[in-house]
């Protein structure tokens, strides 16, 4: 295990972080002193890697097919990394479910150049399948990934040292600047990254490190985002660490951006805050000083629906996790999934993932997202 | 990650002292947080491997750390042990600690252990007043607000209906502390078998890789799966009053009914205070907001169309008299998730073969996995293993076997207890903010005696009669092993139900090696 791979582990396991103990962080900025705002970056950045760690789990358990998840772990294989089957399933039913809406949108907008722009992307690995899968409809299509500069710089030196990944993606020269020193802080520096499909040269993966929280309705594009292009926005657990202002504000930079050319969006997120379970939930989190300002102000599926009808989308539609788990995957792929592990805690389960949405919605009638 | 001070000073000196490969400090407080292991757990398992590597040798007594909190530990260094009472005490003592005991002694309490349960029957039976507790999942410190709530062993007479391990961080001391009660107090503490005590279930649900962690093999979960095929499938409660025993910890100002007889129902908080009742007659509510556990009681008492069958309780064998002998109040089935389209007599329970791994079919599995459910008859049980059984089902079965009620665990109510099925079936669940994640409360159910000279079977524990009824242990009431004739005809009617209600353990208790629990959400 490299030196560095250990605070990711222990960012994973808790909240031991408080007491300036910090050194050799995953970022920390290296100095003594509490810096507020950056070591809640940091925490947020560290919830990419726990996801990263779920996903690998339902992965190497045979729940997900993602030959690229074990990339984005620094840790051994074994049983480290393994989930409990609850959390297995969460992690399969979500990305089956944002998999769902995202071929659902690639199937309406095919034969036409598309953007699909996916904020907090981290160490997602959804960009990568679809430039892998062999199907006819991945083509044209570009990818946009936003987040931290530091984040979005190890992403590309994983894809950089990966001959999987190179065989893949080829990385546009001319476009990619010497990759900056890794800083949480730098919040003004945006950094741009494009890649593109060695199988299919109309398909494009573009990173840009920036800080969501300076995209504003006013705040220029970011490179190579069109706004004439059919876009599909991806908020995968990401605008719910924002404040309700500053989510709002990134979502009006893409409706200011695209007003026209259709505009569509999925939010995953927690909800329900105020049952037992939910606020066991934030209190569980704060103790990992993670903070979901929204959490407290779109409770309920009602409220993620109003958010999006306010933000000017026209089609609106949610689904808890347990529903999704229920609705949208078939008998026969639950008897496979059953099959995997067991579930036993099936109260836990239906507690667990009703506390979590899948919110999606559309506008501009170029294209159509699918209903519940 | 290192709370204390010693922590971090027995770390200190275990890394100067062990040779010849340094560890710096920093590995052995990552390694701490990273494996979960408490420093002295670690502390111990590097001895251990150690003296493993080493032995036998000459060199192996300088290994071991000169500190004291270090040095208590190698299983090496105990004396021979044959668990007199005095070694019983101080394992109980350790473990009440949440520190693991020795693999040693932990291989002689499970062998002792298993000589006293093969001795049970497949149903034990036990007397009033019981104190009945559903899952634990080792949350060791909400099984000592458990205790803290529901009074200590032996001056409490518990039964545990399964569940004890996995999910939580300290199945081990759970488990182990609850089976050092179980030999050191027979009568005192009943243990039944919970899906989860299962080699198959461990290996996915924790327990399993705590061992591992905490000893670094996997003897001791051996050792316990060992016992787990031994435990008894369920129990059944005699002697259960129609009436409670008085609160001892009801304060003057609590409210109180006026006539006690009439509670069939009463629901306390942690401190005892009564939050709620329910009268007998019209199970309507007396007191108090309404307990949403209880909420779906209303209706005919249990047992008022009188039973035709009087032979021993749960063995539905007819005899001549309406009304069980010395169970003015019915009999009580205890089961840790429900009933089986096989079993239809609780003698048929009796007659299957126990000693073995849960399998995934079949009555023993359904008794272990089953759940009640709003539907009629028989349904397929989400989980896989076990079914869904509807309110015709337990009502039959309660009235055949002479039962007025099943008590069960195994599936997770927000509320602690739910009563189903006008009130002919009662979920338990004892595992508060269960997985430190769901933000539930937890509950435990109290039976009083039958004080009315009515009359109580002497405990037997199945067939052989090891027990000596309780005489000697504590157990209270004079008048065990005599049955008495003017209970016949008796009304059976219920017993009445003291459930109490409790929330997790409070952080800053958790005792000293207590890591923070961290739950897994989606992020």
């Amino acid at each position: 295990m490299s030196a560095s791979s250990i605070p990711n582990l222990l960012s994973l396991r808790g909240s031991r972080g408080g007491r300036g103990r910090t050194r050799g962080g995953r970022a920390g900025p290296g100095g003594p002193g509490p810096d507020a705002a950056a070591a809640h970056n940091a925490t947020i950045q560290a919830t990419d890697t726990d996801a990263a760690v779920s996903r690998l789990s339902a992965v190497e358990l045979g729940y997900l097919d993602d030959p690229f998840a074990r990339l984005f772990v620094q840790q051994p294989p074994g049983p480290s990394s393994r989930r409990l089957p609850i959390i297995n399933r969460g992690t399969y039913t979500r990305t089956t479910a944002i998999e769902n809406i995202v071929s659902h949108f690639l199937q309406t907008t095919q034969g036409q150049k598309r953007q699909i722009i996916s904020l907090g992307a981290g160490t997602d690995t959804r960009a990568l399948r679809l430039f892998a899968s062999t199907s006819p409809v991945i083509t044209d299509l570009a990818y946009h990934e936003l987040d931290f500069p530091a984040t979005v710089a190890q992403k590309l030196t994983t894809i950089r040292s990966s001959p999987q990944l190179q065989s893949i993606l080829t990385i546009t020269p001319n476009l990619s600047p010497p990759p900056p020193p890794p800083s949480p802080n730098s919040s003004q520096t945006t950094t741009t990254y494009q890649t593109t499909s060695t199988t299919n040269p109309t398909n494009t993966l573009t990173l840009h490190g920036i800080d969501l929280r300076s995209l504003t309705a006013t705040s220029p594009p970011l490179p190579s985002i069109t706004s004439t292009l059919p876009t599909l926005l991806i908020s995968e657990c990401c605008l719910c660490y924002l404040s309700p202002q500053e989510a709002a504000s990134v979502l009006s930079h893409f409706t200011t951006l695209i007003p026209a050319a259709g505009l569509g969006i999925i939010l995953y997120e927690p909800i329900k805050p105020q049952d037992p379970f939910g606020r066991m939930m934030v209190s569980n989190l704060a103790a990992r000083q993670i903070r979901m300002p929204t959490l407290e102000v779109y409770k309920q599926p009602e409220d993620q629906a109003a958010r999006l009808r306010d933000a000017g989308f026209e089609f609106v539609e949610t689904l808890t996790v347990d529903a999704a788990w229920e609705r949208w995957v078939d008998a026969e792929e639950k008897e496979r999934v059953d099959a995997l592990e067991g579930l036993d805690e099936v109260e836990e389960w239906v507690l667990l993932a009703g506390h979590y949405i899948v919110a999606w919605a559309w506008k501009g009638g170029k294209f159509e997202l699918p209903g519940t | 990650m290192l709370g204390r001070k010693d922590d971090e000073k027995a770390l200190r000196q275990l890394a100067s002292s062990v040779e010849p490969v340094s560890l710096s400090l920093e590995i052995l407080q990552t390694a701490c947080a990273w494996v979960w292991v408490t420093p002295e757990a670690l502390i111990n398992f590097l001895i251990a491997s150690r003296q493993r590597a080493n032995a036998p040798g000459p060199c192996r007594r300088h290994l071991t750390p000169k500190s004291p909190a270090v040095a208590a530990q190698p299983a090496s260094r105990r004396p021979p042990l044959n668990l007199e009472m005095g070694d019983l005490d101080r394992a109980i003592a350790q473990l009440r600690a949440c520190r693991p005991i020795p693999e040693a002694e932990v291989r002689e309490l499970c062998h002792k252990a298993r000589e006293l349960l093969i001795e049970e029957g497949n149903v034990v039976t036990v007397n009033a007043p019981v104190t009945i507790c559903g899952d634990i999942h080792g949350q060791f410190h909400d099984l000592m607000e458990l205790f803290r709530v529901g009074g200590d062993v032996p001056d409490t007479n518990y039964l545990f209906m399964g569940d004890f391990v996995d999910r939580g961080f300290y199945s081990l001391e759970s488990f182990l502390l609850l089976l050092c009660l179980k030999v050191r107090y027979p009568d005192r503490m009943t243990l039944i078998r919970g899906n989860h005590e299962s080699r198959q279930i461990t290996t996915v649900y924790g327990f399993y890789d705590e061992c591992l962690r905490k000893y670094g093999s996997a003897n001791v979960w051996r050792y316990c799966c060992d016992v787990f095929d031994y435990l008894a499938l369920g129990a059944i409660v005699l002697g259960a009053s129609n009436t409670l025993s008085p609160n001892p910890d009801t304060s003057s100002e609590a409210p109180t009914i006026d006539e006690d007889s009439d509670v069939e129902i009463q629901v306390c908080n942690a401190d005892g205070q009564i939050m709620t009742q329910f009268s007998r007659q019209a199970r309507s509510r007396v007191h108090g907001r309404s307990p949403s556990g209880a909420a779906t009681t209303n209706g005919v008492a249990p047992g008022a169309g009188a039973p035709t069958n009087t032979g021993p309780p749960g063995s539905g064998a007819s005899g001549s008299s309406g009304g069980s002998i010395g169970n003015p109040a019915g009999a009580v089935l205890c089961v840790h998730g429900g009933l089986s389209p096989l079993i239809d007599v609780v003698d048929k329970i009796r007659l299957l073969d126990r000693k073995q791994e849960v399998p995934h079919e079949g009555a023993m599995c359904d008794l272990l996995w089953s759940d009640p459910d709003e539907i009629d008859g028989w349904g397929l049980s989400p989980r896989g293993a076990g079914f869904l059984f509807g309110a015709d089902i337990v009502k039959v079965f309660n009235h055949k076997n002479d039962l007025s009620l099943i008590a069960r665990a195994h599936q997770l109510v927000m509320e602690g207890f739910k009563e189903m099925f006008d009130a002919n079936i009662v979920t338990v669940w004892s595992a508060p903010n269960y997985c430190y994640r769901c933000g539930n409360v937890a509950a435990l159910l109290e039976l009083s005696e039958d004080e009315s000279g009515l009359g109580v079977f002497a405990r037997s524990n199945g067939e052989v009669g090891r027990s000596d009824g309780g005489v000697g242990s504590g157990g209270g009431g004079g008048s065990r092993g005599v049955l008495t004739e003017s209970s016949r005809g008796a009304v059976m009617s219920g017993p009445a139900r003291r459930y109490r209600v409790f929330q997790a353990a409070p952080q800053d208790s958790r005792g000293m090696p207590a890591k923070k629990p961290v739950a897994d959400y989606f992020l």
